[in-house]
């Protein structure tokens, strides 16, 4: 990617954030009630004003949106009335969490589902085609939220094979051993990662399929069987290169859906990354808290689809323009 | 915790060797309770809690002067328990009390707890810089003076039968020596408030938002060691996760577990079901007002009360009890939870007669039409149920009342909200009528009547109260006056009844049930009856037996080596 394109696709971001910053301002500002309305009868209506005083949900609301440009233009962005601190703290110790979950389910996901995809390809209406399109499909069609609670019925209350929430085994964690400290962790992120990869693997391994299908005919690959070149390499080295391409675009659209999808399974696994932070911080109505987690996916979307470009210009020199 | 099992072996070795005298195996204390909450706690610090998260971790941490007694009676000091108050003493003329410190209690620090901290409390609690929702509970209270360290004499305005109550029960004690530093204007963003340090049994060892709430047990503590070594709370967002982490025996205890699962429990090696009481009640209000009316226009259908009678004896309560709660349900007598010194479980309540209320609907006029619905000159009888999405039992009650006012001719919509969305709908903004037709709630009392008094009477309508339906009765207004006036237990209670016979003749809502909660709880835990206050208020006494002990329990109380 040019330098010029570069900057004008960091434009298009800025313009985006923006936008997105602007409505998840306003649409959160628009539910019923504000971070201090009713949520407990000792707290009289005249502290409930004092405190939206304090922290300026009192005046007008362009007055109040004028304000929020100013301090997250410098970098502020803003104090969370439901964690009592400033939300970038809160940022801090849940988007690392997340980045674990979703990184690792992405990475499983690529993986497994370029394999199973172009395995699949290979053996076009065999058994394995058959077989595998089946059991992805029916993955697939399950709906997020269910599919991680069928995982939590059978994988750790039925059968007790993995914990059933949480990122460690809170009471004993702290006093393992580094080894059994990180199998514990380890154990924790099964159900949840497993979830999240079963959400986007079929996805992945369907437009593999797909992509390399169309390579698997094209006349470099026959001519590398004319040389003699063993069909695992043509496979493997020679077709799934370019057969790749295709798959880096379906990243960049990928990550939104995974940030989607990271509400559910978070809240399923009581895993306390930034979905959760998320979803409490809308049922808090904690203005600056939601307003800052969607400005925060929007930039890894946006992040996200810039690493695919650039994946994409370094797989296929053409776009290298 | 079969998988836990294999590692946790290993782990043994490599503990940090925690066990302190009188925790090993066989010691009678001893063990670490994992406790699901529902959700974070918001406030710890006494002065500003709200919620029943932030109340578990205050109540454990801090002390009050002295504890409401299981009967909950808040009359006079019949009942209350020592806590930091060893002894107290009445003026001859009940204005004024003092209250003599135990000598033994200290700060979890390691400094007595004196006067001084009882009055920079009170300091605390009042001041408006604060902002305490405490704050209003107290305004009886004239003043606290310091008699010597270990004396502290409250000053009334008036003499009430409540005035112990109001001290005891609202007030908790904390250090000044460490927040008196803090300006009170900024005590509620203050870091300091979120590491505690108090009085109680329990002493606060870490929070780590959205993920737990650590308290390990005081040894030395001035009411005794509690029985457990360690309590982690850990917040949840989804009950059936929580259910099956305590199936799981990932966790050991569920104040709430979901009504449509207890079963499990029953066959569950892991977790087994204990009620917990609350001092909650169900009902559906009916708004006699036009939704958000400024001038509180009559609501077209509730304003009458004939409908409002009508529709109460359209619903068969026992029958939806049961329906909705199997046997494990106890039924609202009207509006009071049962578990109050001032309860009633002999008042009278409209019947379940459909006749007798398809009669009084066609006196008021509303007569069916040909699709079997009600009408009154071209007005369908219709109106919106609003109800609290995340509450299951509320979500079956609503649809179960719905087909019984269909069954009666009357459409009922059902409106489901989320928590702060459903109270902003609920609570009159300023003058204006609610928002919403009926509603189904449930109220949380103070013990007192004076909690029934700011649901209840026209003193609680407002912006200061809680009577959002804006029922008024000069009768239920003297009766409760008089209840919250007499010395007398026994006088008290019979004006309460009196009062509460009125409100229910007068029908603004129609009582459904008293909320009990089913608890999931580990097998392995011995636990006393749970108090209707809150499950945590005797966690103290919560037990291990050795013998059931599993690895968590071996911690002991040392800190871990890389904390």
């Amino acid at each position: 990617m040019g330098q010029r394109a570069l900057a004008a696709r960091l434009w298009q971001s800025l313009i985006v954030v923006a936008v997105v910053t602007t409505i998840s301002f306003f649409i959160i500002r628009s539910a019923p009630g504000d971070p201090f309305a009713y949520d407990n009868p000792r707290i009289t209506p005249a502290i409930r004003a004092q405190l939206r005083a304090e922290h300026g949900y009192d005046k007008p609301l362009p007055q109040q949106f004028a304000l929020y440009i100013w301090a997250l233009a410098h970098g502020d962005l803003g104090y969370s009335v439901s964690k009592q601190g400033p939300v970038s703290r809160s940022i801090a110790e849940t988007l690392p969490r997340t980045l674990a979950l979703t990184g690792l389910s992405l990475v499983l996901s690529l993986l497994l589902g370029v394999i199973i995809g172009t395995l699949q390809a290979a053996r076009r209406d065999g058994w394995f085609d058959r077989l595998s399109s089946g059991f992805l499909l029916f993955f697939y069609s399950l709906p997020d939220f269910w599919g991680a609670l069928m995982a939590l019925l059978v994988f750790a209350q039925w059968w007790q094979l993995f914990p059933a929430g949480g990122m460690v085994e809170e009471a004993v964690h702290d006093y393992l051993a580094p080894w059994p400290a990180f199998l514990d962790r380890l154990r924790h992120l099964v159900l949840p990662v497993a979830s999240f990869t079963l959400l986007t693997l079929a996805g992945i391994a369907r437009y593999q399929r797909a992509a390399m299908l169309e390579v698997l005919p094209s006349d470099f690959v026959r001519t590398a069987r004319a040389k003699g070149v063993p069909e695992r390499s043509i496979l493997w080295r020679h077709a799934l290169r370019t057969g790749l391409t295709p798959i880096i675009t379906l990243l960049g659209i990928l990550f939104p859906a995974l940030l989607g999808g990271v509400l559910f399974i978070e809240k399923v696994f009581q895993w306390p990354g930034m979905g959760l932070l998320a979803a409490n911080a809308i049922i808090a109505l904690d203005y600056d808290l939601v307003t800052a987690t969607v400005i925060v996916g929007s930039l890894m979307v946006i992040v996200g689809n810039l690493l695919a470009d650039f994946l994409h210009a370094v797989l296929d020199p053409r776009v290298r323009v | 915790m079969k998988a836990l099992s294999v590692i946790l072996p290993i782990a043994a070795i490599t503990m940090a060797c925690g066990t302190e005298r009188g925790t090993g195996s066989s010691s009678p204390t001893g063990g670490t309770v994992i406790a699901s909450i529902p959700g974070d706690a918001a406030d710890i610090f006494p002065a500003f809690v709200g919620e029943q998260n932030g109340a578990a971790v205050r109540d454990l941490v801090f002390d009050r002067l002295a504890a409401i007694g299981p009967g909950l009676n808040t009359v006079g000091d019949k009942g209350f328990t020592p806590e930091l108050a060893k002894s107290w003493t009445w003026a001859s003329d009940s204005l004024s009390i003092a209250f003599s410190l135990d000598p033994k209690a200290r700060w979890h620090d390691g400094k007595p707890v004196t006067a001084a901290d009882v009055k920079y409390s009170f300091a605390t609690f009042t001041d408006p810089k604060a902002h305490s929702p405490v704050a209003p509970l107290l305004v009886n209270i004239d003043s606290v003076a310091v008699r010597d360290s270990s004396t502290a004499v409250f000053y009334f305005k008036k003499r009430t039968p409540e005035q112990f109550y109001d001290v005891a029960f609202q007030l908790f004690v904390v250090p000044e020596h460490i927040y008196g530093k803090v300006p009170l204007e900024s005590l509620r963003t203050s870091e300091l408030i979120k590491t505690p340090i108090g009085s109680g049994r329990f002493r606060f060892v870490r929070w780590e938002s959205d993920v737990r709430i650590e308290l390990v047990a005081d040894t030395a503590n001035y009411r005794g060691r509690p029985k457990l070594d360690r309590v982690i709370l850990t917040p949840y967002t989804e009950s059936a996760a929580a259910a099956t982490q305590v199936l799981a025996g990932q966790s050991d205890f569920v104040q709430a577990y979901p009504i449509d699962r207890i079963a499990e429990l029953d066959s569950s090696k892991q977790a087994r079901g204990q009620t917990v009481p609350t001092q909650q009640y169900t009902f559906l209000g009916m708004n006699p007002f036009v939704p958000r009316s400024t001038r509180r226009e009559p609501h077209p259908v509730f304003a009458d009360i004939r409908v409002r009678r009508a529709l109460s004896m359209a619903v068969d309560r026992t029958a939806m009890l049961h329906n909705v709660f199997g046997d494990l349900g106890r039924i609202a007598h009207g509006p009071f939870p049962m578990g109050l010194t001032t309860s009633d479980s002999t008042l009278r309540l409209p019947p379940f007669d459909t006749v007798a209320a398809a009669a009084l609907l066609d006196s008021a006029g509303w007569r069916r039409g040909a699709n079997g619905m009600r009408s009154k000159n071209g007005r369908p009888l219709r109106f919106s149920m609003l109800t609290l999405s995340t509450s299951v039992p509320r979500m079956k009650y609503a649809v179960l009342l719905q087909e019984a006012f269909r069954r009666l001719g009357v459409r009922a919509d059902i409106e489901r909200m989320d928590g702060k969305a459903f109270q902003a709908r609920v609570v009159p903004e300023g003058n204006h009528a609610g928002d919403f037709d009926a509603m189904l709630n449930a109220f949380q009392p103070d013990p007192s009547v004076s909690g029934a008094k700011q649901n209840w009477a026209t003193e609680g309508i407002g912006p200061d109260g809680q009577n959002w339906l804006f029922y008024s009765n000069k009768t239920v207004d003297a009766a409760l006056d008089s209840s919250i006036a007499s010395f007398d237990p026994a006088k008290a209670k019979a004006y309460a009844s009196r009062a509460f016979q009125q409100v229910i003749d007068d029908v603004p809502a129609i009582w459904l049930y008293d909320v009990i909660y089913v608890a999931g709880v580990n097998r392995r835990l011995e636990i006393p009856p749970l108090r209707s206050e809150g499950w945590h208020v005797n966690l103290a006494d919560w037990s291990i037996p050795p013998a059931k002990r599993i690895d968590r329990d071996r911690i002991g109380l040392a800190p871990p080596a890389k904390r």
